[in-house]
């Protein structure tokens, strides 16, 4: 088990970990499930794009991520299965 | 000519076509409002408009956006009009380059240009041409702008044709090519593509060269080819993006600021639940309950100086009292809540255009997930507080079977509008100064049923997995005066021509039936009448919960299966043919229903609200469901734990009051 600490740049991490307002790069997408893989990538998380946590549901989840442009909300357990490196 | 439109959802579309048209399609701020294909003309031309509803890609999501693919690849199309959001311009050209292999030609409509300055966005719109190899005319459908310049280029044919952006890295283009010259089908490239991606609705074309080819290609990247390919095309946007677009991000917008408060930890579900309390409190409450009261005093007036002039002018009693008795009586006293349903359909628009919509979903998504559905479940049951038939087709753009068919059977639980009548008529007069909070009550009622229910199919279904959930937030947006009032206005009339054509028709019959005896006697007491014998068989049923044998409530309350605002109208037929025995309202004072008392009031409501919907609901519950032995189950789940419900709360409701007198 992982120490818990806020993400530092240059952190490899999965999304789910993101704190609000950190900014990440997308670098592996581990989503299994081939319909769930396939709209993330028509919905733009492919391989370095950049994503920043930008909201939060009040319950905690789903999470509202910004990328290229655009909000996009996603639930963690989703966000998990996205491999990403820290950038901000 | 025949003409696409295609875009992502919510990218204004609908707006476009409306603009084009002349149409008057709805529309609103929330992904996935077009669920079905529309046809139109565009104006002074003889060119056959498609709005199809939104996609992201041409790899359907959900059932809706199958329509659009479909549409697409089968039919013959002269033109696709692309619509692309200019603050979303990298998400909205990742379909574009899929329309593209389409091999169709293609015209991109720039929308929503009138936000860029605002924004700080600037986009070079002759680059962008030239790389995507394609015609763009920057447009505003909101704001109108350019929109005729539209028309033009589409008359006079004047945008690019076979259009060609290269986009894919030269090992990948190469492999495309050498598979498109193995295919024997239209749309070779656009197929190819699919093959490579793996698309299980291709896989049956795949032959031995072409399978070898695809594995080649794999073996070269290493990679799973799906993402190689949107790897490809998201790359080759961004480095479109990049020449053509200069933006000055990490700008707070008012979108954020507005969230900050509505998206707040503490504050936004006591915020959506003040919001949505002040809906049905504007509605059915005291503002509602007084306009109905200066209407239906305007109408007693109508029917009296009605049956009086018909009688003047020789009319014989019989006819006048059709007239009177029936149709003024059964559509009056539906139309009497008209003003009601306005502030109801005005409240209900508002709340769709503005975005909020897709917020509420966002934040109720774990909540509704612990029950088995899914967030975006919360937009059906929205808009059902209008109508249940738009509401149950609305529940298409959830993608998961399970939780799509959940949602389908729960929607008609919402009160629709054609149940505030219900609401309004029996609040208003057993709980007085009360009626506001009983109305209330009901809709806090609507959604403990709901989340119970939910619950209990969870466990019926043998649950898989709970869909990822997927939504785009869409900006807010100031809402428009006149799309507002253009959504009220067609809710309206079509309220009017329902009241003047299935009530009245309703009425007629429930008149007749009323008025004769099974000899076909005419001037007999309501009792002796076709509609007491068929209403005493049903009486039983109902005794439970009204506490006494009542064939006019029973046969009232059945005809809620032809609409729901019919058991109002047949109610007010057979009052004012049955004695009347205080001078209270209408209604109530007549010996037919002066039996009533708060609890059977309040029981009666209930089970009006919440048995099985109208006929036309439960039309829409078939064809989504998919099968009539699913709808089946649906009608008589409702049905009978209304029923349940409503005996319950007589029963409680009458011993409570047993004990306090």
């Amino acid at each position: 088990m992982k120490k818990k600490h806020n993400p530092q740049i240059g952190d490899h991490i999965n999304l789910a970990e993101l704190k609000k307002g950190q900014k990440a790069k997308v670098l592996f997408l581990n989503t299994t499930d081939s319909a769930t893989r396939r709209k993330l990538l028509d919905m733009g998380i492919t391989e370095g794009v950049q994503i920043k946590v930008k909201k939060i549901a009040p319950l905690g989840d789903p999470i509202d991520c910004e990328l290229r442009g655009y909000e996009l909300c996603l639930r963690k357990e989703d966000l998990k299965m996205i491999d990403v490196e820290v950038i901000r | 000519m025949r003409i696409a439109l295609v875009g992502n959802q919510n990218s204004g579309k609908t707006t476009l076509f409306n603009l084009l048209t002349g149409n008057n399609q709805k529309i609103g701020n929330w992904p996935g409002v077009t669920i079905e294909k529309k046809v139109g003309i565009i104006r002074g031309t003889d060119h056959e408009l498609i709005d199809l509803p939104g996609v992201y890609s041409l790899s359907p999501y959900s059932s809706e956006e199958q329509i659009t693919r479909q549409f697409l690849f089968e039919e013959e199309i002269d033109l696709i009009l692309n619509v692309i959001d200019a603050t979303s311009i990298e998400r909205s050209l990742y379909l574009s380059t899929q329309l593209l292999e389409l091999k169709i030609p293609m015209l991109i409509a720039l929308n929503m240009t009138d936000l860029l300055e605002n924004r700080g966005i600037k986009i070079d719109i002759d680059l962008l041409m030239d790389r995507l190899d394609t015609t763009i005319l920057p447009i505003s459908a909101i704001k109108k702008t350019n929109v005729f310049n539209l028309i033009q280029t589409i008359k006079k044919q004047d945008y690019r044709k076979n259009n060609y952006a290269h986009i894919y890295d030269h090992v990948l283009e190469k492999t495309v090519e050498l598979i498109e010259q193995d295919i024997e089908l239209n749309h070779k490239r656009f197929i190819a593509i699919k093959m490579l991606e793996g698309d299980m609705s291709y896989e049956h074309y795949v032959t031995e060269p072409i399978l070898e080819k695809i594995q080649s290609l794999s073996k070269n990247y290493q990679r799973d080819l799906e993402q190689v390919i949107a790897d490809e095309r998201y790359r080759y946007i961004e480095f479109i993006r990049d020449e053509a677009i200069d933006s000055k991000l990490e700008k707070e917008t008012w979108t954020d600021k507005i969230d900050n408060v509505l998206l707040n930890r503490y504050l936004a579900i006591p915020i959506f639940i003040v919001i949505m309390f002040l809906i049905y409190y504007l509605a059915a409450g005291p503002v509602g309950g007084f306009t109905v009261d200066i209407v239906s005093q305007w109408m007693d007036s109508l029917k009296s100086w009605t049956y009086t002039s018909l009688i003047d002018l020789n009319a014989s009693s019989w006819s006048a009292s059709l007239v009177v008795d029936g149709i003024l009586a059964g559509v009056g006293a539906i139309l009497s809540f008209l003003p009601q349903l306005i502030i109801l359909f005005l409240l209900i628009s508002l709340l769709e255009t503005t975005g909020y919509m897709a917020r509420i979903a966002f934040f109720l998504d774990r909540l509704f997930q612990k029950m088995g559905l899914s967030g975006k479940s919360l937009i059906p049951f929205i808009i059902g507080s209008g109508c249940s038939v738009p509401a149950i087709m609305a529940a298409r753009t959830i993608p998961n079977e399970t939780e799509k068919k959940m949602t389908i059977m729960l929607t008609p639980f919402i009160p629709c509008s054609a149940k505030l009548p219900i609401i309004t008529l029996f609040a208003g007069y057993f709980f007085e100064e009360y009626a506001g909070l009983v109305s209330a009550s009901l809709y806090f009622l609507a959604i403990m049923i709901i989340i119970v229910s939910a619950l209990i199919l969870k466990r019926l279904f043998a649950k898989g997995k709970p869909s990822a959930f997927i939504l785009e937030l869409p900006n807010y947006k100031v809402p428009h005066v006149q799309f507002i009032l253009r959504d009220t206005y067609e809710k309206v009339k079509e309220f009017i021509s329902h009241a003047g054509s299935v009530i009245l028709l309703a009425s007629l019959i429930i008149w007749i039936l009323i008025s004769f005896s099974w000899t076909f006697k005419y001037g007999i007491h309501p009792d002796q009448s076709i509609l007491a014998s068929l209403g005493k068989g049903l009486a039983y049923i109902f005794y439970p919960m009204l506490g006494t044998l009542s064939w006019g409530t029973s046969v009232s309350a059945v005809q809620g299966l032809i609409a729901k605002e019919q058991v109002v109208a047949s109610m007010a037929i057979i009052a004012g043919l049955s004695e009347a025995n205080s001078d209270s309202l209408l209604i109530f004072g007549s010996q037919a229903f002066a039996f009533f008392t708060a609890p059977s009031a309040y029981a009666f409501m209930v089970f009006n609200l919440f048995s099985a919907p109208c006929f036309g609901s439960i039309g829409a519950m078939r064809q989504e469901l998919g099968t009539t032995k699913r709808m089946w189950m649906a009608v008589l789940f409702q049905t009978g734990l209304a029923w349940l419900l409503a005996v319950i709360i007589f029963q409680l409701g009458s011993l409570i009051g047993g004990i306090i007198t």
